[in-house]
């Protein structure tokens, strides 16, 4: 049997600011899919831009190359990502101020 | 033959669990609060329980060293917390404690009931230096309950105390406290006095805690090494006996701690969760970065 781990990295919380995912190790595993389901809380015009990055030591990361469309209002969506070593996260990038946004985001990975 | 894996062990006639994570989570999940209210709320609680930070298997990899591997493979289990926390005598900040469960009933009556694993612990190496103050605690227990009581059965290793190492022993029974002050004086929290001292309980900025009480002489080196990125696998041992209600005692390493003053906390039974045997494993952070618990195998044994 394949393993198999879905992790809630984020849970409910709303950000205000440019943020990351709380890093998942993924070594054992070859094919993961982000799953985020998102929901701006302010009134503005400012996206939320979610990227993949991987990293050699779970402390330095670098851009994957995998991008999620621009965010905004309420949304649902995924991304799939293999090929990625041994650790995962999503880098959030708020472009304006007063942006406020509440998501939930899920890392699926399999063997 | 012998099985090298299992006699780095001391089991009780009965192993109920033989966890190695080269093989997987072997059932081990985070820990959630209930999530019963209208779109899935969870109850109001001075402590915030959806934050904590996932556990995920880890091949223990570092900035120069590359990968340490398990004890005997590649992956463990790695509880890591997130890079917050609040002072010693607040309750834990949301995401500064990273918590394992595994969710089992009793399937016989046990005289004695134990808990066994080997880990290690270090900080997320994201700065130079060496940071074990920066780790507060951790520790394992059983939340388990039967027809007359709900008891919380573990022991924590208080590592440091806003900043100053300590490195003491203590085990889990309440003091005569009020629900409200298990709460930090808060009225109507789901949580009643001896439950979830992992988190609920005041704590004192000695390293006293209304959930534990020190173990007399405990005080230990650990071998957390010279630098942040090496890790020593190390032995722990909670036995209890079930059937007199007391514990038993502790080993740490090669030392025994003989715990037979100690009684956990019975508290009421709550509803649906009769025959109830959950091993939990925890972390919590002191400081403002992660820090991470690597378990390579556990054992849970019962005579």
């Amino acid at each position: 049997m394949r393993q198999f781990q879905t992790s809630t990295l984020e849970q409910r919380k709303t950000f205000d600011t440019d943020f990351e995912t709380h890093p998942l190790e993924v070594a054992w595993a070859s094919e993961a899919i982000f799953f985020v389901d998102v929901e701006q809380l302010d009134e503005g015009s400012g996206s939320l831009h979610l990227k993949v990055q991987i990293s050699v030591d779970g402390v330095n990361w670098l851009d994957e190359g995998t991008i999620f469309e621009p965010i905004r209002v309420k949304e649902r969506a995924f991304r799939r990502v293999s090929h990625f070593g041994g650790w995962l996260r999503l880098k959030g990038e708020l472009l304006e101020s007063g942006s406020l946004y509440k998501a939930t985001i899920h890392l699926v990975i399999k063997e | 033959m012998l099985d090298y894996r299992l006699d780095k062990f001391q089991p009780l006639k009965h192993i109920l669990c033989f966890d190695d994570f080269d093989n997987g989570l072997c059932g081990w999940t985070n820990l959630m609060p209930n999530y019963t209210l209208d779109n899935f709320g969870v109850r109001d609680s001075i402590v915030e329980k959806t934050q904590w930070g996932p556990i995920m298997l880890s091949s223990g990899t570092f900035r120069f060293s590359g990968t340490h591997g398990s004890m005997d493979g590649i992956y463990s289990l790695k509880l890591a917390t997130r890079p917050v926390a609040n002072p010693y005598q607040e309750p834990p900040a949301p995401g500064s404690i990273s918590h394992a469960i595994k969710r089992l009933t009793m399937h016989r009556k046990p005289n004695r009931l134990q808990f066994e694993m080997w880990y290690a612990y270090t900080t997320e190496q994201d700065r130079s230096g060496l940071s074990e103050n920066d780790i507060r605690a951790f520790g394992v227990s059983f939340d388990m309950q039967d027809a007359k009581a709900r008891n919380f059965v573990g022991v924590r290793y208080v590592n440091s105390v806003n900043g100053e190492l300590k490195k003491e022993w203590q085990v889990m029974q309440a003091n005569d406290v009020s629900d409200n002050d298990w709460a930090y004086g808060t009225d109507g929290d789901w949580c009643k006095r001896g439950v979830d001292p992992m988190w609920y309980g005041r704590r004192y900025p000695d390293g006293r805690a209304d959930g534990y009480q020190f173990v007399p002489d405990s005080r230990q080196e650990l071998c957390y090494n010279e630098s942040d990125d090496k890790i020593n696998w190390l032995y722990l041992r909670l036995t209890y006996d079930l059937h007199e209600r007391r514990y038993v005692e502790l080993q740490s390493r090669d030392k025994v701690f003989d715990l037979g003053q100690f009684q956990p906390t019975d508290v009421p039974p709550y509803a649906r969760i009769e025959g109830l045997l959950n091993p939990v494993i925890w972390i919590e952070n002191d400081s403002d970065r992660r820090i991470f618990l690597f378990v390579d195998s556990v054992v849970i044994s019962v005579d």
